[in-house]
């Protein structure tokens, strides 16, 4: 029975189907894999901004105390 | 030491998201989504730790108005900075799961509207941050306007219960819900993404932290410059 009805509806399935079915699943995929990169690229972005933030309080810190023992 | 327990800890995130990752590869489509579905392993963990980094900072700001200790404001500025780059991913998955379901990047409705409107409180409240030069007068400002953002997140969580929205209802731990076991876990599950985000979000915090720490000296340097 279920194989019956399997055949049936595989027979009604027409070549442009099948075609918009796979194209519908690549489009499925490629979008999955911009919802991850851009998910992970947020989050380097931010992680780089951390570091550049770090390099420049550790570069005005180092300044500014070159600049006090100076002047003492 | 506790860079040491930091960089474990980074290692830790690395390994467990390419073992989610993995898993989540390995899992079969939805009937009716597709492969997009998937993006729900992370969009819904990267929410639930935004929210959470919301509530720290929620407590953190009444704790500052009480006690008037700087550490609190500086927990405070620290997790909304990194609940505001979550929530940020959140709203982006989103939005890309949108435009292969719904055939749109963006739908005005009650859940996104009001996830949006808290991205742009909590961006506010940084940008107020900025505005303010005085140290005491700055944390006070933004203490009160972090317990005044929070009023908008459990709008954000509420929002697909109490209204009928275009985003889904709610899947987890819900008796309508037909969320596979094995699903759930790859989210809530001891090694599941939400452990993983929740932990790259207190490594962020904790580096986050440390740099309020060298502000205050720089702006401490800074105040015995003007004085000399």
């Amino acid at each position: 029975m279920n194989f019956l009805s399997n055949s049936l509806l595989l027979a009604q399935v027409s070549a442009d189907d099948v075609a918009r079915e796979v194209a519908r699943l690549q489009r499925n995929y490629e979008f999955l894999s911009y919802g991850l990169t851009a998910a992970w690229v947020i989050l380097v972005v931010y992680v780089l901004m951390m570091v550049a933030r770090e390099r420049t309080l550790k570069r005005e810190i180092a300044n500014l105390k070159a600049m006090l023992e100076e002047k003492r | 030491m506790r860079n040491n327990i930091l960089y474990g800890l980074g290692a830790a995130v690395i390994l467990l998201l390419v073992r989610d990752i993995n898993l989540i590869a390995g899992f079969p489509q939805e009937a009716s989504q597709g492969a997009i579905f998937k993006i729900i392993f992370f969009h819904v963990p990267m929410a639930i730790t935004a929210m959470l980094c919301s509530s720290v900072a929620l407590i953190a700001s009444v704790m500052f108005l009480i006690t008037r200790n700087f550490k609190y404001d500086a927990v405070a500025v620290a997790v909304t900075e990194v609940g505001l780059a979550f929530l940020l991913g959140n709203l982006v998955t989103g939005s890309i799961w949108a435009r292969i379901i719904w055939g749109v990047w963006w739908a005005w409705d009650v859940r996104l509207t009001s996830a949006l409107v808290c991205w742009l409180l909590y961006a506010g409240y940084l940008m107020l941050r900025r505005a303010i030069e005085e140290p005491t007068q700055r944390a006070v400002f933004a203490a009160c306007f972090s317990i005044f953002a929070f009023i908008d997140v459990p709008i954000v969580y509420l929002s697909i219960r109490l209204f009928r929205t275009q985003h889904p209802g709610p899947v987890f731990f819900t008796s309508n819900g037909s969320f596979p076991p094995d699903w759930t876990a790859a989210i809530f599950g001891p090694l599941g993404t939400l452990m993983a985000l929740m932990m790259l979000a207190t490594v962020l915090t904790v580096i986050r932290l440390s740099q309020e720490d060298s502000q205050r000296e720089l702006d401490s340097l800074r105040r015995m410059a003007h004085a000399m």
